[in-house]
């Protein structure tokens, strides 16, 4: 039994700040944005992970090594998890192995939602486990963490601004863009149009999916008569062609991070 | 699809030479000699005419901690040198590096993690990782019987270091033994290794 799920259980009020929970090299903590659920409304959750000086931790998509972290629901019956959502990270080193992922903190972001006509107190579990390294060694990290929800109506909880202050750096899906890729001569080439007529100037590029471009390589932006293109040396364990390419993009003038999806046919 | 990733490798050489490429499937896996705990020479060339397993050790690293403590690589050794598979464990780690043994000690402390491998070998200078690119603890190679790498890449298909993953997981290096001691062709020949990064030294 780990500490702060004692503590919730023994807490005369529903929602309550808690403590992070330390393992390995990194802690973390539940944080909810609302102070009691409301029936049929999403619930704004955060995963905060405070990764110690000198190590990182990995993205969705972790380069070369490294393991993204995972994180598994029990919720009351009926509620559902939405998709994790993962911060914009930023590329590292470690060793020779190029990788994707964290320094310092990263808000974690998912929206979990109670069902039409759910009452009482909702317990909210989640067990995560994540990979912490620096230069000379990984150690994960596995920690069970939850936090207890009354029904109420709903107000925002002080965690709110965090957890919008968090929503910044979450990248979001432009429905509006359009995106075809094609690979040439050893590079994959994403086509692709963005609403607005941003310039290109300090915007930085990621890839979302594993295995399609090569992780240690820039992603070369640039704008071309369909739009814009980004263009990186393909993968060397890519099985084929790309099935799917998700591409974040985030910094220079966008107000908000995106993700450029595309799906072959 | 084997040639396409083939040709993408060729020509991703050629344009981008700054990044390095592992031995392709098909290729002929890189000669090697090198010292095991007892101090004999091992090479490549003696194992001529049978499969060879090569698998990076880094008993330190939470992925390899998975497989052994597990059993899982211990069976799998068991399993496969009972076919007449030469498996081979070799530690990269540079000296001072996290997983780094002499000799003797990596013998003990091999035999404390059950290892059941062939042979057991040091690659402190790291001289046979980085002529296979062997980028993570596991990284597995299978080398068929004329001497081509006929495996490249991770030992399963689940990433993470959890125990209970690996009844689930897709054992690719017991699907590449298999067809390579078939003697057909493997399917999934090259997958993103997962682990630790090898501790070259720096």
């Amino acid at each position: 039994m780990k500490l702060s799920a004692i503590f919730a259980a023994g807490l005369p009020f529903a929602m309550t700040a808690f403590a992070a929970e330390k393992s390995g090299h990194a802690a973390a903590e539940l944080i909810t944005g609302v102070t009691s659920y409301q029936a049929g409304k999403t619930v704004p959750v955060g995963i905060k992970l405070k990764i110690d000086v000198g190590w990182h931790s990995y993205w969705v998509n972790p380069g070369v090594g490294g393991m993204p972290l995972s994180a598994k629901w029990t919720l009351p019956e009926g509620w559902t998890a939405g998709e994790l959502q993962a911060p914009v990270p930023k590329r590292f080193m470690t060793g020779d192995l190029p990788g994707f992922g964290y320094e310092g903190e990263a808000i974690y972001r998912v929206d979990l939602t109670p069902p039409a006509g759910a009452t009482g107190d909702a317990e909210l579990k989640v067990a995560l486990s994540w990979l912490t390294c620096s230069g000379d060694a990984c150690v994960p990290g596995d920690v069970e963490l939850s936090v207890k929800l009354d029904a109420g109506d709903g107000a925002a909880a002080k965690d709110a601004a965090v957890l919008a202050e968090a929503d910044k750096k979450i990248p979001k899906a432009v429905k509006e863009s359009t995106a075809t890729v094609a690979e040439k001569d050893g590079q994959v080439v994403m086509t692709f149009t963005l609403p607005g007529d941003l310039d290109i100037d300090g915007i930085l590029a990621f890839p979302a999916t594993p295995e399609v471009v090569d992780a240690g390589a820039p992603i070369v932006l640039k704008k071309s008569e369909e739009g814009w293109t980004a263009s990186a040396p393909k993968n060397e364990y890519a099985d084929g062609p790309a099935k799917a390419y998700d591409l974040v993009l985030s910094g220079g003038k966008l107000a908000q991070p995106v993700i450029v999806q595309w799906i072959g046919k | 699809m084997k040639q396409h990733t083939f040709l993408g490798a060729v020509l991703g050489a050629m344009i981008c030479s700054s990044t390095a490429w592992a031995v392709e499937p098909g290729e002929a896996a890189p000669a090697f000699s090198v010292k095991n705990v007892k101090g004999e020479e091992v090479t490549l060339a003696a194992q001529k005419g049978k499969v060879v397993v090569l698998e990076w050790i880094n008993y330190d690293c939470p992925f390899v901690k998975k497989h052994y403590g597990s059993g899982n690589i211990p069976k799998l050794q068991e399993k496969y040198t009972g076919k007449d598979v030469v498996w081979i464990s070799v530690n990269s780690s540079a000296e001072g590096a996290q997983g780094y043994l002499a000799a003797a000690d990596l013998a003990e402390r091999s035999k404390k993690e059950g290892n059941k491998a062939s042979q057991i070998v040091l690659d402190t200078d790291g001289t046979v990782g980085k002529a296979y690119d062997a980028k993570t603890t596991p990284h597995l190679f299978v080398i068929d019987k004329e001497g081509k790498v006929a495996y490249n890449g991770a030992i399963d298909s689940k990433n993470t270091t959890d125990v209970a993953d690996i009844e689930s997981a897709d054992s690719y290096i017991s699907l590449a033994l298999d067809a390579v001691l078939e003697g057909k062709s493997v399917d999934k020949a090259k997958t993103p290794p997962y682990g630790c990064g090898v501790k070259y030294s720096k």
